[in-house]
C-alpha cells in the first residue's frame, strides 16, 4: 500500500521548497525535493533592458545573496564590454563579498542549524535556552552586514558598488571601523569551528564530486572551474560543460556538470584547496579529517572554517585600501558596446555564474544565471534517497527531521535557484 | 504585558524583507522575547496550520495559486494584515514586465515547453485581492521603519504615515541633485522618501525601489526628464522597474 510523508513547507531554509517521501509499505521508492518558489523569470525580465540596468535588476533575485549576485553581475557585463577595473575596485569587490560571505554563513549556522543540535524548533528557543551562543552568531553575522552596508551603500541589494568602481569611495574612517569590528569576532569565529566540528550522526553519504572556481588563483573570482572528477573548464565555455533540465515538480532547473552530479560550497572549496589565512588553515590541519573527501555533512565545520578565513582576509583587504586611500580607487568611465561576456563568483554557497550579452545599443539580448543551488540539487536529491532508504521502518518524526537537516547541510537558497536561464 | 502572536511570511520574493528583520541583530533577542512567532517558516519549524495571529506580516508579490491561498488564509486569520515591501505593495521586480509582456510568453522562455504545466499569473500586490491595513515600502525595507511597527504593535497600534518624495531627505542631506546639475534620469521627485536617500547620497540616481509616493506630480517628471533628453520609451522602463502602474499624465 503506496503513502506518501510529505514536508511542507520545509523550514530554515531560504525560500520555498517542500519534499515527498513516496512509500511502498515502510519501503522508500522515491523521494521528490520540490522548489515551489513561485516564479520570477528573471533572465526574460533582462532581455531589452541595458547593461547598467542588468546588474541592479539582477541582484533582486535574493536577498542573501544580493551583493554576489550584484559583484557577479558586474563582472559578466564589465567582461562583455571590455572593461578592466582598478585594483582597488577589485579589493572593495572581494571586501564587499567576504562580507556577504560572513552574514550569510554566520545566519546559517548560528540561526538556521544551531537548533538542530541543540533539538529546538528555531531561533526564538535558541533566544530562551542558549543566549549567549546566538548572541555570539548575531555579533558575526552583524559585522559581515556592517561590510556590506559600509562598501555598498546598503545591505541588502547593495548600491554603492557599480560598473566600472564605486559611487563613493570608502573612507579611512569607516575602513577603521570594519577593522576594529572585525578583530573584535575573531574569538568567536575559532570557537564556531569547535561549536560545529561533529558531523549529524548519519550513516556515510555518497561521496561527493566537489565542484570550485580554480583555488591556483586568487581572490573570489576566476576564469576557471575545477571538479573533483573531470578535471578543470573555462567559465566562458561553462554551456558546453554544464547542461540543465526542467523537472515538471519542482521550479529550479537541475543542472549536470561533465555529466555527473556536482556539489558545491564550502566543503568543496576546502576539498579542492582553495588558500586559507594564517589562523583558518592552522585550524584546518587540525580537523581536515573531517572535510576532505567527507560527504555533505562537512559542509556545517567547512563553512565555520570559511568565517575565520573571511574574517582575517577581510583584515588583510582593508589592510591594503588603508594604504591605497579613498582617491586611488579610479573608476573607470563605460562606454556601451556590443560584446558577451561570462563570470563566476564563489557565492557563501558555491559557484555562481552570470552571463550576458548586449547588441551595439548596450541592450541585452541573452541573459543566463546558474545558481549554487541548482548545481547542488543533483546530489542533494540522490542523498535525500539514500538517507530516508537508510531510515526505512524509523518513526516518521525522525524520518522528517532527519531529511530537514540534510537539507540544511546543503544550505539551500531556493530563491536563487527559481529562475533560469532561456532554454 | 500580552505578547502578540505574529506571522511572518513571503510569496513571490526574494525574502530580503524577512532578511531585513533577521538583520535586527541586536533587536532579535528582545523581539524574540516580546512576541510570539507563531508562524514564521524562514526562522522556524513546527508552524501550526491552525493559528491566528494579531498581526500577519508579509512579503512578495501575488503570482502563483499557492501564494493566493497563503494571502487568503493569513488575512482570514490575522487581525491585521502588513504589506512588507515594495513587491508586496506595488507587484515589484518580478511585475516589471506585466504592462509589456504576456506572462506565458516569459514562462515559455525560462521553462520551455515545459513552462506550460506551471500555474503562475502577472505578478500583482495584495490590494487586488484582500484589504491591507498598514505598509511598509522598500526594495528592501528600511530597518527603523519596521522596528517601529513592530514597536507600535506592542501598545496594539500602527505607526504614523510619512509621506514625502526622497528629494525631502536628499536636500536636507545637502546631496548634489543628480537630476537638475547633473542630468541623470533620477526618480526622487515622485517616489517615496524614508530611506534617507540611501542611492543619491553615494552618488547613484534613485531607481525607485521605494515606489510612488502620494501625489506624485508624475507629469513633471516626465517633463524634465524628456527636456534632458530621454527617451519616453527609456523612462517608463525605468520607472516600472519597481511599478508596473503609473498614470503617466497624474500631475497634483
Amino acid at each position: 500500500m503506496g503513502s506518501v510523508v510529505e514536508i511542507n513547507p520545509l523550514t530554515r531554509v531560504e525560500g520555498h521548497g517542500s519534499l515527498k517521501v513516496y512509500l511502498d509499505g515502510i519501503r522508500v521508492e522515491r523521494v521528490e525535493l520540490c522548489l515551489t518558489e513561485s516564479p520570477r523569470l528573471f533572465e526574460t525580465l533582462l532581455l531589452d533592458k541595458s547593461y547598467a540596468e542588468v546588474p541592479e535588476i539582477i541582484c533582486r533575485i535574493c536577498s542573501l545573496c544580493s551583493t554576489v549576485h550584484k559583484v557577479t553581475a558586474l563582472l559578466a557585463v564589465e567582461k562583455a564590454l571590455g572593461i578592466r577595473v582598478s585594483p582597488a575596485t577589485e579589493l572593495t569587490r572581494e571586501l564587499i563579498t567576504n562580507g556577504g560571505l560572513i552574514q550569510d554563513h554566520a545566519l546559517h549556522l548560528y540561526c538556521l542549524l544551531l537548533p538542530d543540535l541543540l533539538n529546538l524548533p528555531g531561533v526564538t528557543g535558541l533566544a530562551q535556552t542558549a543566549p549567549e551562543l546566538l548572541k555570539a552568531g548575531l555579533a558575526i553575522k552583524r559585522v559581515g552586514n556592517l561590510i556590506q552596508e559600509t562598501v555598498g551603500g546598503r545591505l541588502i541589494h547593495p548600491v554603492n558598488i557599480r560598473l566600472g568602481g564605486l559611487g563613493q569611495g570608502i573612507g579611512h574612517d569607516p575602513l577603521l571601523h570594519m577593522q576594529n569590528e572585525l578583530q573584535e569576532i575573531l574569538p568567536a569565529c575559532r570557537e564556531a569551528c569547535r561549536l560545529f566540528l561533529k558531523p549529524f550522526d548519519f550513516p556515510k553519504l555518497p561521496a561527493p564530486n566537489y565542484l570550485a572556481l580554480d583555488p591556483a588563483g586568487p581572490a573570489y573570482s576566476q576564469d576557471f572551474l575545477q571538479m573533483t572528477a573531470g578535471g578543470s573548464f573555462a567559465v566562458a565555455d561553462y554551456r558546453q560543460h554544464i547542461t540543465e533540465s526542467v523537472l515538471l515538480y519542482s521550479h529550479a532547473k537541475y543542472a549536470r556538470v561533465l555529466g555527473q552530479e556536482a556539489t558545491v560550497g564550502a566543503l568543496s572549496r576546502l576539498n579542492l584547496g582553495a588558500g586559507l589565512s594564517a589562523e583558518a588553515s592552522v585550524i584546518f590541519e587540525t580537523v581536515k579529517e573531517e572535510i576532505i573527501g567527507k560527504d555533505i555533512r562537512g559542509n556545517n565545520l567547512a563553512q565555520a572554517i570559511e568565517l575565520l578565513q573571511a574574517t582575517e582576509r577581510s583584515l588583510e583587504v582593508i589592510g591594503e585600501l588603508l594604504q591605497i586611500g579613498r582617491d586611488g580607487a579610479g573608476n573607470v568611465q563605460i562606454v556601451p558596446g556590443s560584446g558577451r561576456g561570462s563570470a563566476a563568483c564563489e557565492a557563501p554557497r558555491g559557484v555562481l555564474i552570470h552571463s550576458y550579452s548586449f547588441d551595439a545599443n548596450g541592450m541585452c539580448y541573452e541573459a543566463d544565471v546558474i545558481t549554487p543551488t541548482s548545481l547542488n540539487q543533483g546530489a542533494l536529491a540522490r542523498d535525500l534517497l539514500v538517507l530516508a532508504r537508510y531510515m526505512e521502518g524509523s518513526e516518521q518524526s525522525l524520518l522528517v527531521s532527519a531529511l530537514e537537516r540534510l537539507i540544511r547541510c546543503y544550505d539551500p537558497c531556493i530563491s536563487c535557484s527559481v529562475h533560469l536561464l532561456q532554454l | 504585558m500580552k505578547r502578540p502572536k505574529l506571522a511572518i511570511a513571503g510569496l513571490t520574493a526574494c525574502s530580503g524583507c524577512q532578511l531585513t528583520l533577521l538583520n535586527c541583530e541586536q533587536k532579535l533577542p528582545e523581539i524574540a522575547r516580546r512576541f510570539e512567532l507563531i508562524y514564521f517558516p524562514m526562522g522556524e519549524s513546527g508552524c501550526d496550520p491552525q493559528a491566528v495571529f494579531d498581526a500577519a506580516i508579509v512579503e512578495g508579490a501575488v503570482s502563483t495559486p499557492e501564494d493566493l491561498a497563503t494571502l487568503f488564509k493569513l488575512r482570514n486569520s490575522s487581525r491585521l494584515l502588513i504589506a512588507l515591501g515594495t513587491c508586496a505593495i506595488f507587484g515589484g521586480v518580478a511585475a516589471m514586465n506585466n504592462r509589456i509582456s504576456q506572462r506565458a510568453e516569459l514562462m515559455f522562455g525560462v521553462y520551455g515547453e515545459a513552462g506550460g504545466s506551471f500555474q503562475s499569473f502577472p505578478p500583482s500586490p495584495f490590494r487586488n485581492f484582500v484589504s491591507v491595513d498598514f505598509t511598509i515600502t522598500g526594495c528592501p525595507p528600511e530597518k527603523p521603519e519596521l522596528l517601529e511597527l513592530l514597536a507600535a504593535l506592542l501598545t496594539g497600534t500602527l505607526p504614523p504615515v510619512h509621506c514625502y518624495p526622497v528629494c525631502t531627505e536628499c536636500r536636507s542631506r545637502e546631496n548634489l541633485c543628480l537630476l537638475l546639475e547633473r542630468n541623470e534620469l533620477c526618480l526622487g521627485p515622485i517616489i517615496k522618501g524614508g530611506c534617507n536617500a540611501r542611492c543619491p547620497a553615494t552618488g547613484i540616481v534613485c531607481e525607485g525601489c521605494r515606489g510612488p509616493v502620494r501625489e506624485a506630480n508624475v507629469a513633471q517628471e516626465m517633463e524634465l526628464l524628456s527636456e534632458r533628453g530621454f527617451a519616453r520609451e527609456e523612462i517608463e522602463r525605468r520607472m516600472s522597474r519597481f511599478t508596473p502602474e503609473w498614470n503617466y499624465g497624474q500631475r497634483r
